[in-house]
């Protein structure tokens, strides 16, 4: 540890793992803030029960596989899995449920597999599909606090009362008999805008902005347009602070993009929703940016991040528009999990003083192996 | 041998983009280029390694006690691909025996002790006033005669170089004055001061390879260094090609890939596609010994990194122990804690600092901890992908890293490991600190190593048939003995050693043999009727 390096380089840069995953949680805190500040304190709670859970697990983990918990808790990459998991989750849900998606995510689908960079499909994905087909009206059914929805009461977002009925919505048992918790529960059927209009409604935001109310005005109807520029302008940070490639977001959203304008028909029925919808009226910001880039299960080539992409926005919209599940986001990208493989493997860069990039037994003699500075 | 000149033609044709990715570290240059360019005082004694590159070494010509003068020689190069070794003053021989040399590990070889007596007497030697009355035969001879090799740090003879492009048509000569590693100036102060000479060199390298075209090729942002060339280069032929700075565009294929668009095919020299390169610091030992006749006895190098007082470049004599460089520079021992040869991203950590400049040394840097922090724990790869973003050779290091750590072989074979240069740009920007190289190179040794005793098996299965052959010829004709005569040497030679062996393969030769011994009993029976049954007893 306190040895100078023994090979070269000697000089390295002085950026590292664990603050590339500070970073992407980081990215998140728009779209964590802003779901917040429209859905109330359940979000927060959610994140960061799963945060805790994940820790622990981790550290589990970590202790069953002999290996040296602090450094590798350091890394950080359970508390980007759980920060991820734990925005896919409606809020209200008891914590027993985050305690065994998230139980899923870290120990079966990250660490059976060996751990970090093992992985071969996306754990909070894992964790959240196991939810969805385990408990599928609970993973379908937002709790909001009955504050929030109601347009006649002024709903105070940093309000104790919004935490409280979080609090009790998460943990059942803390409400004794004084408050029976249906009372807050609004079963809202409505994991997302799709749903309630199958991505036929138009742009709140625009309604709001053309009825002269105001976009911050707290209503839940607009939160999902607003949270997903959050997401956007967490991803683009991200781009910018070279975190993640352009690739995987950039081919996403044009396929979804184009695929939705293609089979958009204002006119009919519109059952295909609009293209605007798409992107910015479901979970395709945080999928784009946060969720199918997640390096160690996605194709790790450039030209193979593309195909990813494209694989990637063909199902969140075939999912959509043609499946019976509405959120698509986790499919999507464990679908593109399990062909990143095969892309890695056919779709690499053309080799310096080779014709392609697969390379057969024939090309064994290689090059003279040194860099020669003559 | 068709798809590799398919290859070639495709390049000479496509134009390409330059070298992909690289990086750009900081480079801490300006800090050795303060002071000039200085000859150093000459150490109480010099240590002359004979090893020169791989295991080959040079023989000595003087015995312990035997006076030498400056530029005698030494030693001699009886095997191709090593050079001779000069005296660097003169003095008297103390010993022939192990020193330690420049090593990762404690390491030690044979090396002449060379003490100086103070005068510094020279040996005669011709001055020659114009280069171009001799022939690139000649001119080649005189390159020999001085022991000079790429100073670059390939440890390749210039001569062979320069011979191996009389075979194949030299279109381009590159002189090599881009040193993209941080700290290294020696090429950039040796330009700045001795611009006029490397010219010159560079000029008697292109009549020694009759190339058609020589550019030098230097960095942009070496501002001196280009304004010193730009005066003295005025009525040269040669041109300047100035290229952005970018870590490791100094390596020679990436370099040709820059100037030219063209690429290497893998496995080829860039001889096969008409380009040869030379290290400038080459052109200016080229210059001394066939102007000046002086063989190369030193070189430029810069002594740089935190603990030194006064970092500056040398022009060291070869044999100059580095802790009495180190010493001259001012270096503070408290911080001091590592001692690199070479530059921080392809040098050598040193085992000891006792020991010689080489003719390869372009680098000492005297580490301290706030550049060179200690070497952190390493994680798990996440396949970020930033060593692929930088790799020059548009390999997949996260790929190979996975396929060196599970040893699957034929896959990092698919994924181009030896066309790996090892130039770290990928451990370099790591984040979770692995040290790729080292997996890397692990990986070639052990793959060479799998060559080497795939060779040597199928060698020792030859042998072996071979052998067991011989003893069932013998066996056969000793049980024929009239067969015996009629078998001539040349049939046994001509059968013998088939190419691959297999068990059907031999079990259907020895049944075809057993047929044909029969068949002859047989045909040897029916012919002499019952005469024989004497000798069948």
């Amino acid at each position: 540890m306190t040895s100078s390096p023994q090979s070269p380089p000697f000089q390295r840069t002085r950026r590292s793992t664990n603050n590339i995953m500070l970073q992407v949680v980081a990215g998140c805190i728009p779209g964590i803030s802003i779901a917040t500040w429209y859905f109330g304190y359940g979000v927060l709670l959610n994140v960061l029960l799963s945060i805790v859970f994940a820790l622990c697990f981790e550290a589990l983990a970590i202790s069953l596989r002999s290996r040296h918990i602090q450094t590798t808790l350091a890394d950080n990459s359970a508390l980007v899995t759980a920060v991820l998991f734990g925005l896919t989750i409606p809020p209200g849900l008891p914590w027993w449920l985050l305690f065994l998606g998230i139980g899923f995510a870290i120990l079966i689908a990250k660490h059976i597999y060996g751990g970090l960079g093992q992985n071969p499909f996306n754990p909070a994905m894992c964790g959240y599909l196991f939810l969805l087909l385990s408990f599928p009206s609970a993973m379908t059914s937002w709790h909001i606090p009955n504050d929030a929805l109601s347009s006649v009461q002024e709903f105070a977002p940093t309000s104790l009362s919004g935490l409280q009925q979080s609090l009790h919505l998460t943990f059942p048992f803390l409400s004794h008999n004084t408050l029976n918790p249906i009372e807050f529960i609004d079963g809202l059927a409505m994991a997302t805008p799709l749903i309630e209009s199958k991505m036929a409604g138009t742009s709140k935001l625009l309604t709001a902005w053309q009825t002269d109310q105001s976009l911050f005005a707290r209503s839940s109807e607009t939160a999902w347009e607003l949270v997903n520029i959050g997401y956007f302008l967490g991803g683009a940070f991200l781009l910018f602070q070279r975190v993640i490639s352009w690739h995987i977001p950039v081919a996403i959203i044009t396929t979804v993009m184009t695929i939705s304008i293609l089979f958009y028909s204002p006119g009919g029925y519109a059952i295909y929703g609009t293209p605007y919808l798409h992107l910015f009226g479901s979970a395709t910001m945080i999928g784009a940016f946060f969720i199918a880039t997640d390096p160690v299960s996605a194709a790790t080539t450039n030209k193979g991040k593309l195909v990813y992409g494209v694989i990637i926005g063909l199902s969140i919209y075939g999912v959509r528009a043609w499946g019976s599940y509405l959120d698509s986001i986790a499919i999507a990208v464990l679908l593109g999990n399990f062909l990143a493989p095969l892309l890695d493997h056919f779709l690499r860069p053309r080799i310096y003083g080779h014709k392609k990039g697969v390379l057969g037994p024939s090309d064994m003699g290689g090059g003279s192996n040194k860099v020669i500075d003559s | 041998m068709r798809f590799a000149e398919k290859i070639i033609e495709s390049l000479c044709v496509s134009t390409r983009q330059p070298m992909p990715g690289g990086i750009k570290p900081p480079d801490y240059k300006q800090e050795t280029l303060r002071s000039r360019l200085m000859p150093t005082p000459i150490p109480e004694e010099l240590i002359l390694p004979l090893a020169q590159h791989g295991n080959s070494r040079s023989r000595p010509l003087v015995k312990p006690g035997d006076k030498v003068l400056k530029y005698q020689a030494i030693a001699c190069s009886d095997v191709t691909g090593i050079v001779d070794l000069h005296a660097p003053t003169s003095g008297i021989v103390l010993a022939i025996e192990n020193f330690p040399i420049p090593s990762p590990v404690d390491k030690e070889s044979k090396c002449i002790l060379l003490k100086k007596d103070g005068l510094d007497a020279e040996i005669d030697h011709n001055t020659l006033a114009n280069y171009r009355s001799l022939s690139y035969l000649e001119l080649i001879k005189l390159i020999e005669q001085a022991g000079i090799f790429g100073l670059g740090g390939a440890e390749y003879p210039s001569r062979l170089k320069l011979k191996s492009g009389k075979n194949k048509k030299i279109k381009l000569l590159i002189i090599n004055a881009v040193e993209c590693e941080p700290y290294i100036t020696a090429d950039e102060a040796l330009l700045r001061e001795k611009a006029q000479f490397v010219v010159q060199g560079a000029e008697i390298l292109q009549a020694a390879c009759m190339a058609e075209h020589c550019v030098i090729v230097i960095e942009s942002n070496k501002a001196d260094a280009i304004k010193a060339l730009e005066q003295t280069q005025l009525n040269s032929s040669i041109e300047l090609f100035k290229i952005a700075a970018k870590y490791p565009t100094g390596s020679e294929k990436q370099l040709i890939q820059a100037v030219t668009s063209k690429e290497v095919p893998s496995g080829k020299y860039p001889t096969d596609i008409g380009i040869l390169m030379h290290n400038a610091g080459t052109a200016y030992a080229v210059y001394q010994a066939v102007i000046e006749g002086k063989p190369c006895i030193s070189r430029i190098t810069t002594l740089a990194g935190g603990s030194l007082k006064t970092p500056k470049n040398f022009e060291a004599l070869i044999g100059t122990p580095i802790d009495y460089l180190l010493n001259l520079c001012g270096l503070n021992q408290q911080t001091h804690t590592m001692t690199l040869m070479g530059g921080p991203l392809m040098g050598v950590k040193l085992a000891r600092t006792d020991v010689p400049i080489l003719k390869t040394t372009n680098c000492i840097i005297a580490a301290s901890e706030d550049k060179f922090p200690p070497a952190s724990i390493e994680l798990a790869c996440i396949r970020c992908g930033f060593c692929a973003d930088v790799c020059p050779a548009s390999l997949l290091p996260q790929q190979l890293y996975l396929y060196a750590k599970c040893q699957n072989f034929s896959e990092l074979i698919s994924h181009g490991l030896n066309d790996c240069i090892e130039c770290g740009a990928c451990a370099y920007v790591c984040p979770s600190n692995i040290p790729l190289i080292q997996y890397y190179r692990a990986s070639k040794d052990e793959l060479a190593s799998q060559l080497e005793n795939k060779i040597s098996s199928e060698q020792w299965k030859q042998r072996f048939q071979h052998h067991q052959y011989r003893v069932k010829k013998d066996k056969e004709a000793r049980r024929d003995p009239k067969r015996r005569e009629t078998i001539k040497p040349t049939e046994l030679t001509l059968k013998i050693s088939p190419p691959i062996f297999s068990r059907e393969a031999a079990k259907k030769e020895i049944a075809a043999a057993v047929v044909r011994v029969r068949k002859r009993k047989a045909q040897f029976i029916a012919s002499s009727g019952g005469e024989n049954t004497e000798t069948d007893k």
